[in-house]
């Protein structure tokens, strides 16, 4: 149920640090969930702000449909653009896409089982990037809860067995929990800053300064317009000098630095040498392999219109109920 | 060594793109075909394949590699038809499945339009097993020989249809005039043969007097008891 990981560095450095660091890229707010990535556009050398920029355009024209020209898209299903965004709110219905595992009836029962446990627990939209607190049953701590506040690293899993990974450097010490999305003792979740990253994992913050995970657990959550696109925080990450404890260099990531001068002469011959031997510029083309590893749109399309209905009503009802809990009748003062 | 390195991480379904879904059946992992220029080589002998069935619309391949291919070919056509020859990474798909570029119109002029409106559940293409002359392949010792190779077509295709599961013999056809004529007169030559036969029977064999050896024979079948000629109680 919870995994504990520990990663020394040197010292922890002040807030004022760490705030100078994320107001950097915490300008530039766009929404991509259906903006297809295009490799060949994605330039390296492309600014953060240019890259924010395209990203922002590429979202109005696929958004609107006044914007959108008629002859761009020729498919049009009504019930597929309705459902479209759902897989990126709530990506754990969607079921494990390796052929050999798929059993309908249990995908089914687990949305089931999903479903009853969000009725008691309000589970918040979240990525990764997001900045999460977690408070815990537990009752060998003080007040039988324990929290914990850290930034989202990483999801993972599917279904029931769905994971989330939080990161925060505690006392110098780097400290990463992973929780169980559905997992009972869980009490609360809250989102305290959503927002998106420019990469699928931040496996890489462990070899980042601490700044870049470091966050308060006395956090306050901030305000947003619920209907506001998910802003992207488009922060290049400035990783520390070698060695790592993985090759950053065999992931294109995004949200890194140029650590170019940081490769040898040789490591840059063996990454050459296996994009040759893995056909690492036709990948993008093997059509199979693509659809091997999604949820195909009519699927989808069907899971989330199976299950739609009932997880708005459920949230609203627990977000009201919250509401009530939260509100303090004001006292006359004479 | 698979590039990148995988990571221990529990599986989770890639959401940047949306695929259509797919009408064939599809395996749970590629074929292992031979791939002597490595992956990038086995995507371009795909690529071959689905280049010729475009411009060919029915060609013939060997059954695995044809119906490997058969795959991407749906794919291609499927995502022709959900992004339009304006999605510039569909384009580029096209321009790369498609090595002819003067063929690539071909598939958003053509191939979209014919399967825009198509029935749902019935895939775009069709693989049928060939017949083999199994006589050719018995120095290579191979006991598969027998589906060596294969037809793979477009559905709505303007050739005349192949005799498969769903194929209806079209009586006017020059071929199926002269084997309905051909089965008739073998009826009618059956027919014939049987009548005689028939006649032969009926009529009583009468002994030659003098042949002794068939008056002997005679008189042995009419003396047992189940057999009794008329001419014996005489």
């Amino acid at each position: 149920m919870l995994k504990l990981f520990r990663y020394g560095f040197a010292e922890l450095s002040s807030i004022s640090q760490l705030s100078r660091c994320l107001s950097i890229g915490a300008c530039s707010r766009a929404f991509t969930s259906q903006a297809r990535r295009d490799p060949s556009e994605t330039d390296e050398a492309t600014a953060a702000i240019n890259e924010g920029e395209r990203l922002n355009l590429e979202s109005d024209s696929t958004r609107t449909n006044s914007n959108a020209d008629p002859h761009q898209n020729p498919y049009k299903n009504e019930m597929e653009e309705t459902f479209a965004p759902f897989r990126f709110v709530y990506p754990e219905f969607l079921p494990d896409p390796t052929i050999k595992w798929r059993n309908r009836v249990r995908e089914k029962l687990e949305r089931m089982d999903m479903l009853k446990r969000r009725s008691n627990i309000d589970i918040p939209e979240f990525y990764v990037g997001s900045i999460l607190s977690v408070t815990l049953s537990d009752r060998n701590a003080p007040g039988k809860t324990n929290t914990f506040v850290g930034i989202c690293i990483q999801r993972e899993g599917t279904a029931m067995r769905s994971m989330f990974t939080l990161r925060n450097v505690v006392d110098g010490h780097g400290v990463e929990i992973t929780f169980d999305l559905y997992n009972p003792t869980i009490l609360n979740i809250t989102c305290l800053r959503l927002e998106k990253r420019l990469d699928e994992n931040l496996r890489y913050l462990r070899d980042a300064p601490p700044e870049y995970s470091t966050f308060p657990f006395d956090m306050v959550p901030e305000l947003r317009n619920p209907d506001a696109p998910v802003p992207i925080n488009t922060l290049k990450v400035k990783l520390n000098p070698k060695p790592w404890h993985a090759k950053w260099q065999l992931w294109d990531l995004k949200g890194v630095e140029d650590f170019s001068h940081e490769l040898e002469s040789r490591e840059w011959r063996k990454l050459n040498t296996w994009k040759f031997s893995e056909g690492y510029e036709t990948a993008k083309y093997d059509l199979m392999k693509t659809y091997r590893s999604t949820i195909p749109a009519e699927e989808q399309t069907e899971i989330y219109s199976e299950v739609h209905q009932q997880l708005a009503k459920l949230t609203a009802s627990l977000r009201k109920q919250k509401r009530k809990r939260t509100f303090v009748k004001p006292q006359k003062t004479v | 060594m698979v590039f990148p390195p995988p990571i221990k991480v529990h599986a989770a379904p890639k959401l940047v793109n949306l695929v259509s879904k797919l009408n064939v059946r599809v395996l749970p992992t590629r074929r292992r075909l031979s791939q002597p220029d490595g992956p990038e080589g086995r995507l371009k002998r795909m690529r071959n394949i689905v280049t010729a069935l475009v411009k060919n619309e029915r060609i013939e391949v060997r059954y695995h590699s044809g119906d490997e291919a058969r795959g991407y070919a749906e794919r291609l056509i499927s995502e022709a038809i959900r992004y339009g020859d304006l999605h510039k990474p569909t384009m580029d798909l096209a321009k790369f499945w498609i090595h002819d570029e003067a063929a690539v119109p071909k598939l958003f002029k053509v191939l979209v339009p014919r399967y825009k409106q198509w029935p749902s559940g019935l895939p775009y293409t069709r693989m049928l097993k060939a017949p083999t002359n199994i006589a050719d392949y018995m120095n290579s010792t191979s006991l598969y020989a027998q589906h060596l190779f294969g037809v793979l077509e477009l559905r709505g295709n303007p050739f005349p249809p192949l005799p498969g599961p769903f194929a209806k013999p079209h009586p006017g056809a020059i071929h199926n005039v002269l084997l309905e004529e051909a089965r008739k007169e073998y009826f009618r030559s059956q027919t014939n043969i049987e009548k005689q036969a028939e006649q032969q029977t009926q009529a009583v064999p009468v002994p030659d007097e003098e042949d002794p050896l068939e008056q002997m024979t005679h008189n042995l079948l009419s003396e047992s008891p189940t057999t009794e000629s008329p001419e014996s109680k005489k």
